[in-house]
């Protein structure tokens, strides 16, 4: 999808390993496992949970300048929706070659409309993004 | 670098440099990462924190 997609979790490589070859979910995982046992990438995101030694479920997307974009963290119990991720990472993609274009909330993929902030637009967001 | 950096990197913010050793499904072996590599090879990161292995996502 054009990105490199790193999974971090306080787990050794080892168990990392174990998991990947015991769990049929991740039969087509293809993205690098990473390991932080320390948690010292995880504090640095500011997900590390230091009372249970775990990261929370933190996603982060960071352009090839390094800069980070964005920033998703949910609780233990919740899961993350990819489907989400995907849009929010395709909007990255688009505004990193679109520079004066504003992706609205509705923005789902390549082609639909985006927004050109701009002084005239300042209460029109709905005539703009409608079109009228 | 990391040390100095505790508490969560504000959006819009360069990252510092990172490094973590991997599992690498694909070549069923391990491996390292770093961000310095990652922007070299002019590449996006998606960095997708989990508690656990043996989990959901």
């Amino acid at each position: 999808m054009g990105a490199e997609v790193i999974t971090v979790s306080t787990d050794t490589k080892f168990v990392q390993l174990a998991w990947k070859q015991d769990e049929k979910m991740l039969k087509d995982v293809k993205y690098s496992m990473g390991s932080d046992p320390t948690g010292k990438v995880a504090r640095m995101f500011g997900v590390y949970d230091e009372s249970a030694g775990l990261a929370l479920r933190g996603t982060f997307i960071i352009n090839p300048q390094g800069q980070l974009l964005n920033a998703e963290v949910n609780f233990y119990n919740m899961g993350r929706n990819i489907d989400e991720l995907l849009r929010k990472f395709k909007a990255n993609l688009h505004l990193s070659k679109h520079t004066v274009e504003a992706c609205p909330a509705k923005w789902k993929e390549e082609g639909d409309k985006t927004l050109k902030p701009s002084p005239k637009m300042v209460g029109k967001v709905f005539e703009a993004y409608e079109g009228k | 670098m990391i040390e100095t950096c505790c508490c969560g990197i504000q959006v819009g913010q360069p990252v510092p440099d990172f490094k973590l050793e991997t599992f690498e499904p694909t070549k069923g072996d391990f491996g390292e990462i770093s961000l310095e590599a990652l922007k070299k090879n002019k590449k996006w990161t998606i960095l997708f924190f989990y508690p656990a292995a043996f989990t959901f996502v």
